[in-house]
């Protein structure tokens, strides 16, 4: 049997742990809240640039610009995970999905890493990593996410690359998440939809409402000054939507992930606290039962 | 009263205005331009500049550096 000294120091040690899981749950639960209202905030601008380029494309072909032509060649991932870990599978599903994105063929990915762990998961295999971003806040602004696309843009322009996607952990519910790939360049119009429709989780408070905004466009723009130059601008901007979107659904989930992550380490913590107690307790009742038949059988002894 | 449509001048973190407008001035990237209610679909890019809004509390104005902006239905949308 062990001595009731050091089981009582391993109840108190599972009790803190338990503490530290539980305050972790609660900063994790209050980020959460915050980064699914800031994925939303971009909703209403995102759907308009949108509705431009729908409309654009009721009026002239729009297959021609390069950012939506379909070519051969290197794609460039761009991997969203967390700085931190303590997040259940979050970042391995990430990078196991970015890893068969890119196939077998290593030299022909160029990797844009946000996070550490997809950062140093890709650099030790080997992979062509461009960039490395870390300590991204959670108030990060869609600004601080065009020093990546305009890296994408400029190497898509110099033709080192034709295709770009982003790998990040899609925000279903505060219990589900799902690692996702989104296929950014080239450019296609319900690709967009399809991101633009995403902000809003399928479930939960923020659900979208039946019906939906739709685009009813008249049958004829006046362009200016071309096509081409108005899908120019605004297809970077697009782009970038896209990536910031995801960076921030992959926030919502990471904190949601680590959120429950934490929950059930302090439930196990209290499961453990509660069965060392049990044990503490049996313990504790023998030596005083041994001690008691110690001084009966004294007494029984001096008669 | 003057007639007046829906504009929206909005980036993807904020929303500058949002409301009824007598007319606005852009810098359009082939020269100033002035909209004014119930113009025709268009779809223009817009460079460096100062967006002007008069409405009918007064007159406004935004800095720009591109967008686009794009009229459709008595209403406006700048993306900035």
């Amino acid at each position: 049997m062990a001595n009731l000294k050091s089981i009582k120091s391993k109840i108190l040690s599972y009790k803190k742990t338990g503490t530290v899981t539980h305050a972790m749950e609660a900063v994790s639960a209050v980020k959460m809240r915050k980064g699914q209202e800031r994925a939303l905030s971009g909703r209403a601008y995102a759907a308009a640039a949108l509705s431009v380029m729908e409309r654009l494309s009721g009026t002239a072909d729009l297959s021609r610009h390069s950012l939506m032509q379909e070519r051969e060649g290197k794609i460039a991932l761009i991997v969203i995970t967390s700085d931190k870990g303590l997040a259940g599978s979050l970042n391995s599903g990430v990078v196991r999905k970015a890893e068969r994105e890119a196939g077998i063929s290593k030299d022909k990915t160029i990797v844009f890493a946000i996070g550490r762990r997809g950062g140093e998961y890709f650099s030790s295999r080997g992979y062509d990593v461009r960039m490395r971003l870390q300590n991204v806040s959670d108030s990060v602004s869609e600004s601080d996410m065009r020093e990546v696309t305009d890296k994408v843009l400029e190497l898509h322009e110099a033709g080192e690359i034709t295709k770009c996607a982003v790998v990040y952990q899609n925000f279903i519910s505060t219990f589900e998440q799902e690692p996702t790939v989104r296929n950014i360049i080239p450019v296609r119009p319900e690709a967009m939809r399809k991101v633009v429709e995403g902000i809003r989780p399928a479930k939960g408070k923020y659900a979208p409402q039946k019906g939906g905004e739709k685009v009813h466009a008249p049958a004829s723009y006046t362009v200016e000054p071309d096509t081409d130059s108005v899908l120019s601008v605004l297809l970077p901007k697009l782009i970038n939507i896209a990536v910031f979107h995801a960076l921030l659904e992959n926030k919502a989930s990471e904190h949601s992930a680590r959120m429950v992550a934490m929950k059930s380490a302090t439930d196990k913590a209290k499961e453990m606290a509660h069965n060392l107690t049990r044990t503490f307790n049996k313990v504790r009742q023998a030596a005083i039962t041994r001690e008691v038949s110690e001084i009966t059988s004294g007494i029984e002894a001096m008669k | 009263m003057s007639a007046t449509f829906q504009l929206v001048v909005s980036s993807v973190g904020e929303t500058y205005f949002d409301g009824q407008a007598i007319s606005a001035t852009f810098p359009g990237s082939a020269g100033e331009m002035t909209v004014l209610a119930h113009h025709e679909p268009l779809i223009t890019t817009l460079k460096e500049g100062i967006v002007t809004v008069r409405t009918l509390e007064g007159v406004k104005e935004f800095p720009v550096r591109n967008g686009i902006l794009e009229c459709a239905d008595n209403r406006a949308v700048v993306l900035l």
